[in-house]
C-alpha cells in the first residue's frame, strides 16, 4: 500500500500578498490584485489589466533574501520568496536534514529579464552586464538558482505543461513519495509577467481589457498574473516520525490529455471531466463529499464552457460550490496550480469559500453559476483544484482535510 | 533508484543516418563548424501536408520520431506520453520575440507563441495518436530526458501498459551564437572526428529527437532492458565515483558523454579509474552536445545490445569488444551540472 501524502508547509507570493497570510487576508476582504503593469515595457500598459506583484526587483531581492544580484531573474526572486516561506512554515531550517526533492514549474523561465536585453545578446557589437542573463532564458535556470540558494541537492526537475505546470509538479512529487524514492518533496511553480506572454495570449485574442469575469455570460478573456507558490509534501511515515504539522492531505490527482486541439478545450470538457473523475476516484471520496471546486476558470470563452460542461456531466444537478480565484491573482500560468492548491488548503483550514469576483450574468450554455460572495463557517473537507493548459493538458488535484 | 523497464521500440533523428536505413553501413557524418545538424527525413509519410506547412522544425522532428518509434514497437494503443526538452522550439521562441519587436506588439500571428510552448510537441503527438492518457514535459537541461524516463518508469510501476518517452532539441544559428558568448562551444573550428583529442574549453553543438516505447514487462520484441538509473545534481567528483561504483558489476561496455570540454573532463576520468579494462565508447562526436544528448546515448546503447554490433564507421577508435555485450553503462553529464547514469541490459 502506497504511503499517504501530506501537505506540511506552504509559501506564496502573488499580486494579493507577499505570503500566505496576506493572500488569505485579501481573499477574505475580496480585494483583487488586478491593475496595470509598472514593470513590463508594453504598448498595452494602460490597456490590458494584469495582476502584478507590487514590488520592483530591488524590493524582491530583499524579500527573497538575496544579496548577490548577478543574473537573478524576477522569476527566480518570486520563487525564492515563496520557497523560503514554505520551508519556514514546514519548520525546515536545513533541507539537508532529510532527503528532499524539488520539483519546479515554469512556462517561460527568465524571459521577463532576457526579453529586455535579447537584442543586445544577439548583437556581436554589444557587450556588458546583460550577458549575465544569457543562460537564464530556459526554465531550469530559476529551478537551479532556487535549489542552490536553499540547498537542495537531491532530485530536482522542472516541468512545463503550460497552465497546468505546477499542478503536474505537485503530482510528480507526490508520486515520487508514494514510490518510496523520497520522503519529502517541495513542489510548485513560479511565473513572472512578460511582454512575450502578454502578447502571446493577446495574439490569441484571449485577453480581457476589463477585469476578467470567469463563468459570466459577458466574459471575453483572461488577465495574466504573476507569482510563485510551493508546497512541502511529506510521506505519512516521515511526517509522523518528524512530528510535522500536517496542514492537509493530498488525496487524489489526475493528469489526462484531451487530444482535441493545440490550444482549445473540447466543447464538452472531455479532458476536464476525465481528470476530475479520476482524481476523485483516487482520493476515495464520493461526488457528494466534494465541498468546493477551485475551478481553472480563466474567463476565456472556451475554457469556462468546457469546464462548466464537465462539472455538469460529472456532478449532474448537484454541482458543488465553485469559484475561480483568477480575478484575485490573474492567471499565473505555471504558478497557478500551486497557488490554487494553497487556496484549497486555506478553504479547508478556515472554512471559507472564496468568491468568484466580477460575476453578474449566468452563462446561457450552463445551468450553474459560481459563488459570488465570501462564505464563512463552511465545513470544507474535500476540494478539487483544476488546472488546464495548452496541448490539451488537464490536471485535477483533490486536497482533503487531515483526519488522522 | 530501483527501476526496471523494457524498450519495445525506438527511433532517432540525429546528425547521423539514424532514422532510415542501416546504421551499420552508414558513414560517419562529421563537421568542422562546431555544430552537428540533424539529417532530416522526408516528413510527408508521417504528417499530413496541411499540418506540415505550419509546423516548425523541432515539431516535425519530434512528432515524426515519436510516430516512427511507435511503428517500430508494434504497440497499437499508446499510453502516457512523456518528453524532455531543454529549450523547446527555439525557432518559434526567437520568431515571436522578433515579431513582437518588429510589429510593435500589434497584429501578431499567434502560431510561433503556441509552438514555442515547451509541451507543444507533446500536444501534437497526443492529437495525432489520440493519446488521452497522462501527458507531461520536463524542461531541465541535462535532466530533461532523464526526468521523463523516471516519470515513465513510475507510470509503468503504477500500471500503465506502456509509455511513449522521448527527447527533442534543436540548435538555431542565433542560439548557437548566444551560447558561444558564454563559452559553450570551442573557440576554434574543430573537426568533430578529433573531438576527444582536442581538449580545450567548450564542446561542439548538436541536436536531435529520440523516442522510445517502454513497457514494464518484456516481450519477444524487446530491444533492451533498463535496469539501473541515477541522477546526480552538481555532485563532487567523489559523489560521481560513488555513483558509478554502484553500477560496477559485469559491465561490458561504458558509453560516455565525453565531449572534449577540458573543464569537465575530470568527471569522465572517474570512469577510466573505476572501470579499468572495460571498453569505453564516447558518442558526442555523433550527436553533438545538447540538453538531451543522453537520449541519443540510450538509443545507441539499446541498438548495440539488440544487434550485438557496434556501427564500425562511427567508431574509428574502436578497441576490441567482448564477444557478447550484455550490459552497458551510460554515463553523461551536461556541463558538469546534471549527471546521469543508466544501465541497459541485453534481453
Amino acid at each position: 500500500m502506497a504511503e499517504r501524502v501530506f501537505i506540511t508547509g506552504m509559501g506564496m507570493i502573488t499580486a494579493i500578498g507577499d505570503n500566505v497570510a496576506e493572500n488569505l487576508g485579501q481573499l477574505r476582504q475580496q480585494r483583487s490584485g488586478l491593475g496595470f503593469t509598472s514593470y513590463i515595457d508594453t504598448i498595452y500598459q494602460q490597456v490590458l489589466p494584469v495582476a502584478e506583484v507590487k514590488h520592483n526587483n530591488d524590493a524582491l531581492f530583499a524579500l527573497a533574501g538575496i544579496t548577490s544580484h548577478e543574473g537573478y531573474t524576477r522569476t527566480t526572486l518570486l520563487g525564492l520568496t515563496a520557497m523560503r516561506e514554505a520551508l519556514r512554515q514546514a519548520g525546515i531550517t536545513d533541507v539537508q536534514t532529510a532527503p528532499t526533492g524539488f520539483i519546479n514549474a515554469s512556462t517561460v523561465g527568465g524571459m521577463c529579464d532576457t526579453e529586455k536585453v535579447y537584442f543586445d545578446i544577439v548583437d556581436p557589437t554589444k557587450s556588458g552586464t546583460f550577458l549575465q542573463y544569457i543562460d537564464t532564458l530556459d526554465c531550469a535556470d530559476c529551478t537551479q538558482r532556487i535549489a542552490d540558494t536553499v540547498g537542495f541537492t537531491e532530485h530536482i526537475a522542472t516541468i512545463s505543461t503550460a497552465c497546468s505546470s505546477s499542478a503536474n509538479a505537485l503530482m510528480f512529487g507526490a508520486r515520487m513519495i508514494k514510490q518510496g524514492f523520497m520522503p519529502r518533496m517541495v513542489c510548485g511553480g513560479t511565473e513572472a509577467l512578460t511582454r512575450f506572454t502578454l502578447n502571446g495570449f493577446n495574439s490569441l485574442k484571449n485577453v480581457d481589457k476589463q477585469f476578467c469575469r470567469p463563468f459570466d455570460q459577458q466574459r471575453t478573456g483572461l488577465n495574466l498574473g504573476e507569482g510563485a507558490a510551493y508546497l512541502v509534501l511529506e510521506s505519512e511515515s516521515f511526517a509522523k516520525a518528524n512530528n510535522s504539522r500536517i496542514l492537509a492531505e493530498f488525496t487524489g490527482y489526475c493528469n489526462a490529455n484531451e487530444a482535441f486541439h493545440p490550444t482549445s478545450p473540447s466543447p464538452d470538457g472531455d479532458g476536464a471531466y476525465e481528470a476530475m473523475k479520476a482524481a476523485l476516484a483516487m482520493s476515495g471520496r464520493t461526488l457528494e463529499e466534494v465541498d468546493y471546486i477551485n475551478v481553472h476558470g480563466t474567463a476565456t470563452l472556451n475554457n469556462d464552457v468546457s469546464e462548466g460542461k464537465a462539472l455538469e456531466r460529472l456532478f449532474g444537478n448537484n454541482v458543488p460550490l465553485f469559484s475561480s480565484t483568477k480575478p484575485f491573482t490573474g492567471h499565473t500560468l505555471a504558478a497557478a496550480g500551486a497557488i490554487e492548491a494553497i487556496y484549497a488548503v486555506l478553504a479547508i483550514q478556515q472554512g471559507l469559500i472564496f468568491p468568484n469576483l466580477n460575476f453578474k450574468e449566468k452563462m446561457e450554455e450552463l445551468n450553474i453559476s459560481p459563488v459570488t460572495e465570501l462564505m464563512e463557517g463552511v465545513s470544507v473537507n474535500n476540494v478539487i483544484s483544476n488546472s488546464f493548459g495548452f496541448g490539451g493538458n488537464n490536471a485535477s488535484l483533490v486536497i482533503s482535510k487531515y483526519e488522522g | 533508484m530501483k527501476v526496471k523497464c523494457y524498450i519495445q521500440g525506438m527511433a532517432a533523428i540525429s546528425p547521423q543516418a539514424t532514422f532510415e536505413g542501416d546504421v551499420f553501413s552508414a558513414p560517419l557524418v562529421h563537421t568542422d563548424s562546431n555544430l552537428l545538424t540533424c539529417m532530416e527525413p522526408d516528413y510527408k509519410p508521417f504528417i499530413p501536408a496541411n499540418s506540415l506547412r505550419r509546423m516548425t522544425r523541432l515539431l516535425k522532428m519530434g512528432l515524426t520520431t515519436a510516430l516512427q518509434s511507435i511503428r517500430d514497437s508494434g504497440v497499437e494503443a499508446i499510453g502516457p506520453i512523456v518528453t524532455g526538452t531543454g529549450k523547446g522550439s527555439l525557432q518559434d521562441t526567437e520568431k515571436f520575440i522578433r515579431e513582437i519587436e518588429q510589429y510593435k506588439e500589434t497584429a501578431l500571428n499567434p502560431t510561433p507563441f503556441i509552438q514555442s510552448t515547451y509541451n507543444s510537441v507533446n500536444g501534437l503527438i497526443a492529437l495525432q495518436v489520440k493519446g488521452t492518457a497522462y501527458n507531461n514535459t520536463f524542461v531541465h537541461r541535462g535532466f530533461s530526458f532523464e526526468n521523463a524516463l523516471l516519470d515513465s518508469m513510475m507510470l509503468l510501476a503504477e500500471g500503465a501498459p506502456n509509455t511513449l518517452t522521448g527527447a527533442l532539441e534543436e540548435m538555431t544559428a542565433e542560439h548557437f551564437y548566444i551560447k558561444s558568448r558564454i563559452g559553450f562551444w570551442k573557440s576554434t573550428p574543430t573537426d568533430s572526428r578529433q573531438l576527444y583529442v582536442q581538449q580545450s574549453p567548450g564542446s561542439i553543438a548538436g541536436e536531435g529527437a529520440t523516442f522510445f516505447v517502454l513497457t514494464g514487462t518484456p516481450t519477444a520484441h524487446s530491444k533492451a532492458a533498463l535496469t539501473g538509473f541515477k541522477m546526480l545534481y552538481k555532485p563532487t567528483e567523489a559523489k560521481v565515483a560513488a555513483g558509478l561504483a554502484e553500477f560496477k558489476e559485469n559491465v561490458d561496455l561504458v558509453l560516455t558523454g565525453r565531449n572534449g570540454d577540458s573543464r569537465y573532463e575530470h568527471f569522465y576520468r572517474q570512469v577510466d579509474t573505476l572501470f579499468p579494462g572495460v571498453p569505453q565508447l564516447p558518442f558526442k562526436h555523433l550527436c553533438g552536445e545538447h540538453d538531451t544528448a543522453g537520449a541519443f546515448g540510450m538509443w545507441l546503447a539499446a541498438q548495440i545490445l539488440h544487434t550485438q554490433q557496434v556501427p564500425a564507421q562511427w567508431f574509428p577508435m574502436l578497441e576490441a569488444l567482448p564477444a557478447n555485450i550484455n550490459r552497458i553503462l551510460l554515463y553523461n553529464h551536461f556541463y558538469g551540472e546534471q549527471h546521469t547514469m543508466i544501465v541497459l541490459e541485453r534481453v
